[in-house]
Parts: C-alpha cells; sequence; structure tokens
C-alpha cells in the first residue's frame, strides 16, 4: 500500500514535468502587421533568444515591444525582467543581457565596468517619463507651483510645516507629503531636481510617508484635502479622475504648464520629464535576431510608448538614434571624457558631438 | 492558611470565579474568531476583486503589457509546477536520507556525536532563516557556482554544454532568412576575454592576466611579462607538434596555449553553400557580388544574398543561433528553472528533514527490536521496518513543505529575475519563467488596474493549489497512519 502512495507522487510529479516540458509555442496574434517586403512566414524564418534586463519603470515598454515584435517573428524567444536600473546596467557587464533597460543614463562606475569587459553599447532614448505633483481633488488653492515653491515643500533644508508658510493665502493647515521611496528611481529624478545640487534630499520627517508602492501614495493623497504627492505621469494617467496636478512653472518661459502627454512631449512641462533609454550590447546588435528586433523597436516606437501608457520623444530624436546604430556610434551621451554627468533635455543631449571618440 | 477544600461550600463555587472563568473562555473565544474574521474578510475581498477575473483564457494565456483582459497566467502555471517538481525531486532523497542518518545511524564515537550534534543544531535554526537568505546563498551556488565555472554570457558559448544545437542564419535579399548547420572549428584568430592557462616557449605553465586598455598600467607594471590587453588576438601556429594559439605578452613574452575546436559567433558567406529553411527545405544559396544584376524573380531572391568582405575586420552577415533540445543544460545553471528549482529544495530543506525525523521518531521502538531480533543488520531495519511505517508522516511533511515552496516569491526574485512572460514555453531546464508568486508580486504593483483584479484571481489559483497539496497530505496521513496504532 504504501509503496502505491510513492509511485503515485512520483507519477504526478513526473507528469506535472512533462507538461512543463512540452514545446507548445505561442504565437502571439499579429496587431502591427509585418514589415514591408516580407510575409509573414518570411518572418516566421527568424530564430534566436534574446535577452532584456533592467529598470522596472522601462520593462512595460520592452514587454509591450516584444509581444509586438513576437507578432510578427514568432520564433525569436524573448525574456524580459525588470530587476532596477541598477542591476540591468550590472547585467549589462556580466554580459548577461543583449538589451538593458534604464530609467537614468548610465554611471560612470558602470561605464567603467563595461570597458573593463571590452563591452561597447548603443544607448537608445525611447521615451518620456514625466513625473506628475498631485493634490486633493478637494484642494482649491494650489492651482500651480515654481521649483522653489516645491523645494520648500520638499526638502529636507526647509521642510515647511503649513500651506500659508509657502503663500500666506494659503490656509493653515499642515502639509501631508506622500513620496515614492529611497530604492525608486523616480525617487532619485525628484531629488536630483529639488536638491542634489546642493546636497539636499527629501524631507523624512513625521509629515512624510515615503513608500515603494504607488497605489499606498495615491490612497494617501485621496484621502487628506491638504497632501501633496508625486509619482510617475502614467500612474497619474491611470488615477486621473480622482487626483488633481498641479501646473509646474517652467523656469525658462516662466509659464504654468500642466502635466499631459503633449506638454511633455513638447518639453514645456519642465523641469520634471525624464528620458528612459534602453541600452544595446553592440556585439549582440550583429546577431540577426537582436538586429531585427531594435529595429523594429525603433520603427514603431511611437505606437510601443504609447501603447504602454508612456510619452513619446521627439522624432529627431529616434531618427538620430537610428543614424548612431547604423554608423555604429556606441558609447554615453550622457557623459564627457572627465566622467562628468552632462545635464539638460534629451534633444540638447542626445547629439552625435557627445559621443566619445 | 486556608483550605480550599474544607472551605464552605459558598465560597468554593464563588461567583467571582465561575465569571473570571467564564470571561476567559469567552476572551479565548474573541482571539481566535478575530483571526478567522481576518481570514474571512481577505477570502472574501481577493473573491470579490478577482472571482469575476477566472476563466479558461486566463488559465492558459500568458502576460500582455498593459492589457489585463487577455492576460493570464498559462506559463505561471507551468512553471510554478515544473519548479515545485524540481525542489520535491531534490529535496526529499536528501532530505529523508539526513533523517535517517540524524534518527538511526547515531554514531558512538565521541567526535561523530559532536558532529551529528552539529548538524541537528544547523537543521533547527536553518528552518528559521528567511527564505530571501537563501535566494542569495542558491544565486552563488547554482546560478554562478562560486566562479568555478567560467559565467554564461550572451554571445558566448558556454564551456560545458549538453543539448544545443548550433546554426548560423543569414537574411537573404528576399527578406526571408535560412540556416545552415554551425561546427565548431580551429578557428584562424582566438581573441582572449579572460584570464587562462599558458606556457611560456620553454614549456613553463603559468596564469595569464587579462586587463583593460582602461587599467591603470601601474596595476600591472611587476607582471608584464604576464598579462595581455583584453581582446588581443591570438595566431594560430603549431607548437611541439601541437596545433596552438601564440601571443606576446605586455612584456614581449611569447606564450602559447592549445587550440580548441570553438564555434565562431559570426559566419562570412563567400561562395554559395547547401541552406535550408526552417521547414527543412534544403536549397543551394546563391552568392552575388555587388557588380552582379540583382534578380527580379521573389524566388530567386529569397534564395540570394549579397557575398561578404573577405577582410575580417568587417562585419559578417550570417550569425550563430542555438536551439535547444528538452535535455538542454550547462555549467553554470545560470538563472534558469532548474536554480530556482534546486533554491527552493534548499528553502525547504530543513522542513522536511526536521519532520521526516518526527515521523521516524515515532516509529514503535518494538518494530526495529524484533527487526534487529531476526537478525537484520541496521540498513535492513531501517529499509524493511522503519522507513515503510514511517512514509506516510514523511510524505505529508514533504508536501507540507511543497506547499511552501510554491508560494515563494523573494528567493525566485533573486535567481530567476522577475520575468512576467517569456515567448516560448518552458523547453528545457535551463529556461526562465514566470511563477505564479513573482507574477501576483508584479501584477499587485502594476499601474493599469486591471491587473489588480488579475492579481487576486491568481491568488484564488495559487490558494486552489495550496488547499490541494495540504488536503493530500491530509488523506494521506489519514489513510495510512492509522495502520500502526
Amino acid at each position: 500500500m504504501n509503496r502505491t502512495v510513492l509511485s503515485l507522487v512520483l507519477l504526478t510529479s513526473l507528469l506535472a514535468f512533462a507538461a512543463g516540458c512540452g514545446k507548445p509555442k505561442t504565437t502571439e496574434p499579429s496587431n502591427s502587421g509585418t514589415t514591408p517586403g516580407a510575409t509573414k512566414s518570411d518572418n516566421a524564418s527568424l530564430s534566436g533568444n534574446i535577452t532584456i534586463e533592467g529598470s522596472s519603470t522601462v520593462e512595460p515598454i520592452s514587454n509591450r515591444a516584444k509581444e509586438k515584435f513576437n507578432g510578427s517573428f514568432p520564433n525569436v524567444n524573448i525574456s524580459v525582467s525588470g530587476q532596477g536600473t541598477g542591476n540591468g546596467f550590472k547585467a549589462l557587464g556580466a554580459k548577461e543581457c543583449d538589451v538593458s533597460d534604464a530609467s537614468r543614463p548610465i554611471k560612470q562606475k558602470e561605464l567603467d565596468v563595461c570597458e573593463a569587459a571590452g563591452i561597447n553599447f548603443y544607448e537608445v532614448p525611447v521615451a518620456y517619463d514625466g513625473l506628475t505633483i498631485v493634490v486633493n481633488k478637494e484642494n482649491d488653492f494650489v492651482n500651480e507651483l515654481t521649483v522653489e515653491q516645491l523645494k520648500q515643500i520638499f526638502r529636507e533644508d526647509t521642510a515647511a510645516k503649513t500651506w500659508k508658510e509657502i503663500n500666506d493665502a494659503w490656509p493653515d493647515k499642515q502639509i501631508a507629503i506622500y513620496a515614492p521611496g529611497i530604492a525608486s528611481g523616480t525617487h532619485d529624478y525628484f531629488v536630483e531636481v529639488i536638491g542634489k545640487k546642493d546636497g539636499k534630499g527629501l524631507r523624512a520627517d513625521e509629515q512624510t510617508m515615503l513608500s515603494e508602492d504607488d497605489k499606498a501614495l495615491v490612497t494617501g493623497v485621496k484621502g487628506d484635502k491638504f497632501a501633496i504627492g508625486f509619482f510617475g505621469f502614467s500612474y497619474y494617467d491611470a488615477n486621473k479622475d480622482e487626483l488633481k496636478a498641479v501646473s509646474i512653472v517652467n523656469p525658462a518661459s516662466s509659464k504654468a504648464v500642466a502635466p499631459s502627454m503633449a506638454s511633455i512631449e513638447s518639453g514645456e512641462y519642465a523641469p520634471f520629464s525624464r528620458p528612459l533609454f534602453i541600452y544595446v550590447n553592440s556585439e549582440s546588435y550583429q546577431r540577426a535576431e537582436v538586429k531585427e528586433f531594435v529595429d523594429y523597436y525603433l520603427d514603431n516606437i511611437v505606437d510601443i510608448v504609447k501603447d504602454a501608457s508612456y510619452v513619446p520623444l521627439p522624432a529627431d530624436v529616434y531618427a538620430s538614434a537610428k543614424a548612431h546604430i547604423v554608423k555604429d556610434l556606441s558609447g554615453s551621451h550622457y557623459l564627457d571624457s572627465e566622467g562628468n554627468k552632462r545635464d539638460g533635455a534629451v534633444t540638447e543631449v542626445y547629439v552625435e558631438e557627445n559621443l566619445p571618440e | 492558611m486556608k483550605d480550599p477544600i474544607n472551605e464552605p461550600r459558598e465560597y468554593r463555587n464563588d461567583a467571582r470565579r465561575k465569571m473570571f472563568s467564564s470571561s476567559f473562555s469567552v476572551t479565548c473565544l474573541l482571539v481566535s474568531s478575530l483571526a478567522i474574521v481576518v481570514l474571512a474578510t481577505l477570502l472574501l475581498s481577493i473573491f470579490s476583486t478577482g472571482g469575476g477575473w477566472l476563466s479558461a483564457e486566463m488559465l492558459t494565456a500568458s502576460h500582455r503589457e498593459n492589457n489585463p483582459e487577455e492576460s493570464g497566467i498559462g506559463q505561471a502555471i507551468i512553471g510554478s509546477l515544473v519548479i515545485c517538481t524540481i525542489c520535491g525531486l531534490a529535496a526529499l532523497p536528501i532530505g529523508v536520507g539526513t533523517a535517517i542518518f540524524l534518527e538511526e545511524f547515531k554514531p558512538k564515537n565521541r567526535f561523530l556525536r559532536m558532529l551529528h550534534g552539529l548538524v541537528q543544531l544547523n537543521i533547527n535554526n536553518l528552518a528559521g532563516v528567511p527564505s530571501i537568505v537563501y535566494g542569495i546563498l542558491g544565486l552563488t551556488a547554482f546560478v554562478y557556482m562560486f566562479g568555478a565555472f567560467s559565467p554564461i554570457r550572451v554571445n558566448d558559448q558556454p564551456d560545458y554544454e549538453i543539448g544545443a544545437t548550433y546554426s548560423y542564419q543569414t537574411k537573404t535579399l528576399g527578406g526571408n532568412y535560412v540556416r545552415f548547420p554551425a561546427t565548431p572549428k580551429i578557428q584562424p584568430f582566438f581573441e582572449i576575454k579572460q584570464p587562462r592557462q599558458v606556457s611560456s616557449s620553454e614549456g613553463q605553465p603559468f596564469k595569464l592576466n587579462v586587463v583593460s586598455a582602461t587599467t591603470d598600467a601601474a596595476e600591472y607594471k611587476d607582471k608584464l611579462e604576464e598579462t595581455v590587453i583584453l581582446g588581443t588576438k591570438a595566431e594560430l601556429t603549431s607548437h611541439n607538434g601541437v596545433e596552438s594559439y601564440t601571443t606576446q605578452t605586455l612584456g614581449g613574452t611569447t606564450v602559447f596555449f592549445k587550440a580548441e575546436p570553438t564555434y565562431s559567433q559570426f559566419a562570412k558567406i563567400l561562395e554559395p553553400l547547401m541552406v535550408s529553411d526552417p521547414e527543412g527545405n534544403t536549397f543551394e544559396l546563391n552568392v552575388l557580388s555587388k557588380s552582379d544584376a540583382i534578380p527580379t524573380n521573389p524566388e530567386v531572391l529569397s534564395k540570394s544574398v549579397f557575398a561578404d568582405s573577405p577582410d575580417p575586420t568587417k562585419r559578417s552577415s550570417a550569425s550563430i543561433f542555438r536551439e535547444n533540445s528538452f535535455f538542454h543544460m550547462h555549467l553554470p545553471f545560470s538563472k534558469s528553472v532548474l536554480s530556482a528549482g534546486l533554491t527552493l529544495a534548499l528553502v525547504i530543506l530543513p522542513i522536511v528533514i526536521i519532520a521526516s525525523q518526527e515521523a521516524i521518531r515515532g516509529v514503535p521502538q518494538t518494530l526495529r527490536e524484533a527487526a534487529f531480533g531476526m537478525g537484520a543488520t541496521r540498513w535492513q531495519v531501517v529499509r524493511s521496518a522503519v522507513l515503510p511505517s514511517a512514509i506516510p508522516g514523511i510524505m505529508t511533511g514533504a508536501i507540507l513543505a511543497m506547499s511552501r515552496a510554491v508560494g515563494e516569491a523573494a528567493p525566485l526574485l533573486a535567481v530567476m529575475g522577475g520575468v512576467l512572460g517569456t515567448t516560448n514555453h518552458l523547453s528545457s531546464l535551463m529556461d526562465k519563467t514566470p511563477v505564479l508568486p513573482v507574477t501576483i508580486f508584479k501584477w499587485a504593483g502594476d499601474e493599469n488596474q486591471g491587473f489588480e483584479h488579475l492579481a487576486a484571481a491568481a491568488i484564488i489559483v495559487l490558494l486552489a493549489f495550496l488547499l490541494l497539496m495540504n488536503s493530500v497530505a491530509i488523506f494521506i496521513r489519514y489513510r495510512y497512519e492509522k495502520k500502526l496504532a
């Protein structure tokens, strides 16, 4: 009797294993049509494996690119994993991935690792991620904020207690702050704008609630009339009926601009929009399947980015990205020869002159 | 001192004492029902959020970005099942073996007894270690194998590998891809990318260091004779009658190492060759030179390519790709299903051992004595008397441990990464796969509200899975444990 149990258990495990090891392939329905000049069966003749790792912010874009690409090229096996930008660059430097997703440009240290391992990469900006500052729907006094006012509210050295301290016309009520936690790229990016130059970070007092979970931030701001918070634009877009976005005064034009797909794309919504990147190992790019994938990614980038609810970059940025790849120009635009980071709009920084020799 | 027995009756059954007693039982009831209420609320909220999203499509489809209606957990279910199976197959024999050693083979030697005690102590402590710690251990032990083998990297073939077929593919002028088999060859050049064992012209073996061009020269100025720049090309030559690669170090010494046949990452197409399409039709590839007239017939175009430049510095048009058979394996295991399963086996091993020990301890001593009395050796006693009676208990413990393993997300994130979906279904143990807990974790944080419902639906599936495993455990215990009593 005991033997029966044992064999039963073994049999079930074997069956489960056999079921897992079958080889059925999912062919995703194509919703993009096929590339011109090649029929669907022609595309099916391409095989291979592509590994993508990196930022969880960029992951949805790469996932969408994978789905669309597999719609036309069903036999290229792609795995996308989102473990954070830093881990993505680590994987790039260790040759563990063909493409690395990144929500910030590569740092000098990470570049050194790649160089030491003899790895060259193409830096490709794929989308804008707008950071949105939100308040409660019932908040009728805050409509726009300047960067200076944001510094007063969010920085650790100023850390305003009440709204009245920012503007005399505003109520004498405590400000409740909901912000992404320190492991988040959004947190880093916000700090970079409001205080990195002066070596100041985000306040962390009893008025501040930090959370890695964007949902908790939405709930927090929703539940308190005197709350303020920030997160990625796409997250605001998904919850825009329940929150109110604050217009930000563009430091260059002094005009208050509300965050929207259009204002982020045009660059008017500044300084809270950042570019997202993919980094392609240039040796991998010589492989047929990686070349087809990256070319397809860039050819369909506007659709892919919009499907993933991000904002596309200006068309000439994509054009120069394509040109850089064709000319085999590798390296980062964001680091000068001394290893200092270049700041500025992607349209200004992402130019050929900024590439290393 | 008052004597309670001899107290008057009314004192002994004092109403206060009774009230205290009954209020205590009410408190106990409240506390225990609190747990039930929390559980019920949890279940209710999960069912109300996710119940409506359960469907046959949801159980079979894979993740679709920003599209919860068409997303599903098909790949994740298979992934979880496979990982759970690997975990069980690895943890069960080792766990039961250890338990038998600890319970039945107690050493008499003083030193061995100390070792025995140490193992027991460790196991008891390990059962409480958080699973993410095992994840990091698995990363070192299985994914990178302590650096004993050269790591698995894109654009390099693993040193130790079975079950992989390599082919080159190239795009024809018609836009389709054709392939031809790759054979490992001794390449005319060898690019030195990592440190390796070499020998000098006198035959003295030593390790060749590799530094990048950007490394500070001061760091290796003492050992120029043993150092080359990363990417240095070694040429093919004959050294003592053996085909070898040779190159000069920064210090000017000539070094040799044996030439092994390898796959080249890219292949040049210079003359016509036999190729095939994925359906297996073979035909000869026309190789045109740039000056040739381009054929207009699409049929001919789909079988023609331009010849590559013979210049070795120019790019080649054919690149290598790998097809895995179901038994594809390489060392180290890298981030794969096998690493994940083995890591989970580490997580549950202490639990399996402790449960098996309990089961073995539960076997009546008289049974062993009877077997010994009949002249059985210790091993025979274990095999024919102890194990058969202990198996139900062991299986119960093992199944409960596996139901813990199937719900673990943290160690899997460490050893496999947070994969939501792959193009193909799992085809070998070296693939990555989505699993239920990781999928739930990623969906719950997705900005698309629909995925919240889908995550709840996936939780229902996971709960059903756990419930099933636990009832199997209960069934086994109920059905087979009675016999011993």
